[in-house]
């Protein structure tokens, strides 16, 4: 009987052991990303079901999501990681470089070669950045700012959509002077934005011939476009609109929130969006804000000026966020199998997608969205070679996202030494206060030279100096 | 007067005064509910105002996520110093803080002077309830107010103006107008709450001098500038010294939000400029150079304070 009892109490250790590894614990993958919280159930139920895809794949990881508060998310992040608590997998919204030069950031080009889904589904940009900056990790297309409006106004104008400049102006000018909100005045602002006029330049610079940030003056020395006769012909436009109420004066007061409730209550014609996914926002907010009316958001033509046509160059010297590797992890592989699934077609389903009977139904091939996909985003990435399900985005959304790459061109801008960091800001506001000004009308373009004296005086010189050993 | 024993010795003490000559351990063990009730405010000046000075070090390094930080002495200092962009938040600074002091701080001991003077209690509640109120709002909410506001379109100011035939003003990105609105917002704000310690103040007046300045035929106007007034002569001195130590922060958090790309050269800050070039860049030891230099001149304007103060009004912080 004790025989028995000893063999069987060894077969029981021995198969014990032996089931052990079945039963090892979960890699534990720290995670940190704006918008990424433990106090968000959609968070904590996407993250759980990521890693039982990933478990049934063979990789266990138990994901750990390090609360940050949204508000203030790069402030907080950079005080954190001072703090010496570096997660394996960390969202980078600014802030990043300095990480970088200290040698936390893990150089991940040799990280996507072995990772087959990811290195397919990098965006050209992507591809640039990275063999500038090697450390952030942004799949997602270029944020390329670009205009709508509500389909019923564009057709209550009697115009085409505006394919040139001049088109444009004539556009806002009919937006201006139509009442098409129905208030008893012609108030109606042709187009708004927020705090700069970035969303304006992405689709003007080209136009007017600001091809990139850096650019060759009469006797071929690189020169900032902002300093270029191109830049003035481009804010003498600005100013003209400015001067006759098609554009908002206030945008430098602007919120987004302001800008898009200006847009939403008839208050301004044109908006701009900064992705497919905001256009389609914009387009369920406004039908929200007017109950019962079937309105759609058409995306306006990239136009063509005197200096040409297309997006404004995208900086591909560096992501100016993403994801990064901590070159500290003890897990670098398990967080780059977590990527490379993300990237995968499986994982791009799950993370671009929402939850099924939600966000979606499916049946057979056929994807049926509902409301609720309006509010959706995805947490990781938005791959260049997944195929959206039809259905997934409104045209104007696709049409956009077909401009991002129809329109691609690479800037020359590149990353500047930290020295150099208040020289940068000092001729960033340079420019924005001159710019502001000229729409605003408190300075005229004729004052364009003695902008450029201050912007040179305020450090940018210096800059250009430094652009000259740099530029080839 | 009280006698009580200490351990064998009887000491004899005027009021809920210590003898100066009682050992530390039995004045605690005497009065240690009192001790007690001190303890978080001590350990939370330790924590949050006394162990972070050790951080100041990092005003003379390079900090290093890994460590060691590399000692780099006072290069951070002269790279502050160089900057031509300082010099400019520097002036910007000593004018929005020296507006606050001339305009903003005068006023919470106006409106107590004026509270103190209404006799109805309900009404009197109800108005201080109404003034505190903005102190509670965040400096986001406040600025979306002014900027709605004070909106050249359709904001209130504009369209009160424009009835009396004035052309509208964008006040936000007006360089001349824009520190004015810092100060009515910080007036708007900070007015009513900060007359809680003048009021206390007042409160705390013998009202036997009134009894006597009313029999005397004191009006109200000589009784607030005879008894009122010097009064609360040494809390107004004391809270004018301890502004004068915060008197190169002139609220981050005020400014960051009322800043556009216009106004920027004119009310762009100490702490604004740190914010951006120190913590968005992460060049955390730049920015405690700036929070050290601010630092010691708040420290210097505190001892000149007080000593101009003792001086003149008998009065100082110590």
């Amino acid at each position: 009987m004790l025989k028995k009892l000893l063999l069987a109490s060894t077969a029981l250790v021995f198969g014990a052991a032996l089931a052990f590894p079945a039963f090892a614990q979960a890699v534990p993958i720290r995670i940190v990303s704006k918008d990424l919280l433990t106090t968000n159930p959609d968070d904590v139920a996407h993250v759980e079901r990521i890693e039982a895809a990933l478990r049934a794949k063979g990789t266990d990881l138990d994901i750990q999501i390090v609360d940050l508060p949204s508000s203030g998310y790069a402030d907080a992040l950079g005080v954190m990681l001072l703090s010496g608590d570096i997660p394996d997998l960390i969202y980078f919204q600014g802030g990043d470089q300095k990480m970088a030069e200290q040698g936390i950031l893990e150089d991940l080009n040799p990280w996507i070669e072995k990772s087959p889904n990811l290195k397919a589904a990098l965006w050209p940009h992507n591809v640039e950045r990275l063999a500038h900056y090697p450390y952030l990790l942004y799949v997602y297309p270029p944020r390329a700012p670009q205009a709508v409006i509500r389909t019923d106004w564009l057709e209550k104008t009697g115009l085409a959509a505006p394919t040139t400049v001049d088109e444009y102006v004539k556009l806002f000018e009919a937006i201006r002077d139509m009442d098409l909100d129905g208030n008893g005045h012609a108030d109606t602002l042709g187009v708004t934005g927020y705090l700069n006029t970035n969303e304006l330049d992405s689709i003007f610079n080209q136009a007017f011939g600001v091809t990139g940030s850096w650019m060759k003056n009469e006797a071929g020395e690189w020169v900032s476009a902002r300093t270029t006769p191109q830049e003035k012909a481009k804010l003498e436009f600005y100013a003209k609109l400015g001067a006759e109420g098609l554009f908002d004066k206030e945008f430098v007061t602007n919120t987004f929130d302001v800008k898009e409730d200006k847009f939403y209550s008839g208050r301004a014609g044109v908006i701009f969006a900064s992705s497919p996914e905001v256009i389609d926002i914009y387009g369920g907010k406004m039908r929200q804000a007017h109950p019962g009316e079937e309105l759609s958001l058409t995306l306006l033509p990239i136009p063509s000026g005197p200096g040409g046509q297309g997006l404004a160059a995208v900086d591909v010297s560096k992501e100016s966020r993403g994801y990064a590797m901590a070159s500290t992890s003890e897990h670098k592989d398990e967080v780059m199998k977590l990527l490379d699934f993300m990237a995968s077609p499986e994982g791009q389903e799950l993370d671009r997608l929402g939850f099924a009977d939600r966000e979606y139904t499916k049946s057979g091939d056929t994807y049926t969205f509902t409301d609720a996909i309006s509010t959706w985003y995805a947490r990781f990435f938005a791959a260049a070679n997944w195929t959206a399900p039809a259905g997934l985005r409104s045209a104007a959304a696709d049409e956009s996202l077909a401009n991002v790459s129809k329109w691609f061109k690479p800037d020359n801008a590149f990353v500047w030494p930290a020295d150099y960091a208040a020289d940068l800001d000092a001729t960033e506001n340079v420019y924005r206060s001159w710019v502001a000004r000229f729409i605003s009308g408190e300075a005229t373009i004729d004052q364009f030279d003695q902008y450029v004296a201050e912007w040179n005086a305020a450090g940018g010189q210096r800059l250009t100096d430094y652009a000259r050993t740099v530029l080839q | 007067m009280a006698q009580i024993d200490f351990g064998g010795r009887t000491k004899i003490r005027s009021g809920n005064v210590p003898g100066k000559s009682r050992h530390f351990a039995a004045a605690l063990r005497q009065w240690w509910p009192y001790y007690l009730l001190l303890m978080p405010g001590l350990v939370f000046f330790i924590i949050f105002h006394y162990v972070p000075i050790y951080g100041a070090r990092m005003a003379f390094e390079q900090v290093r996520i890994i460590p060691p930080n590399i000692w780099v002495g006072l290069k951070q200092f002269q790279t502050l110093f160089a900057s031509p962009v300082f010099y400019q938040v520097l002036t910007n600074t000593l004018i929005i803080s020296g507006m606050k002091i001339l305009f903003v701080f005068p006023v919470p001991i106006i409106v107590a002077l004026l509270l103190n003077e209404i006799r109805s209690g309900p009404l009197r509640q109800w108005i201080q309830s109404a003034i505190y109120l903005p102190h509670f709002l965040s400096w986001v909410v406040i600025a979306g107010v002014f900027i709605a506001l004070l909106s050249p379109t359709d904001g209130a100011v504009n369209q009160i103006t424009g009835a009396f035939g004035f052309r509208p003003v964008s006040f936000m990105t007006d360089t001349g107008s824009i520190r004015w609105v810092l100060v009515i917002s910080e007036i708007w704000r900070s007015a009513g709450w900060d007359s809680l310690l003048y009021l206390a103040a007042i409160f705390a007046i013998d009202t036997s001098l009134y009894d006597a300045a009313e029999m005397d035929g004191a009006g109200r106007w000589q009784k607030i500038r005879d008894i009122t007034i010097p009064g609360i002569v040494p809390t107004i001195a004391t809270l004018f010294i301890l502004n004068m130590g915060l008197f190169l922060s002139a609220d981050l958090n005020q400014v960051i939000n009322m800043q556009n790309d216009v106004n920027r050269s004119t009310i762009d800050i100490i702490d604004t400029y740190v914010y951006r070039i120190g913590l968005k860049t992460g060049e955390y030891s730049l920015a405690t150079a700036a929070g050290l230099f601010k630092a010691v001149v708040g420290m210097a304007m505190i001892m000149v304070a007080h000593f101009v103060s003792k001086r003149l009004t008998g009065k100082g912080v110590w």
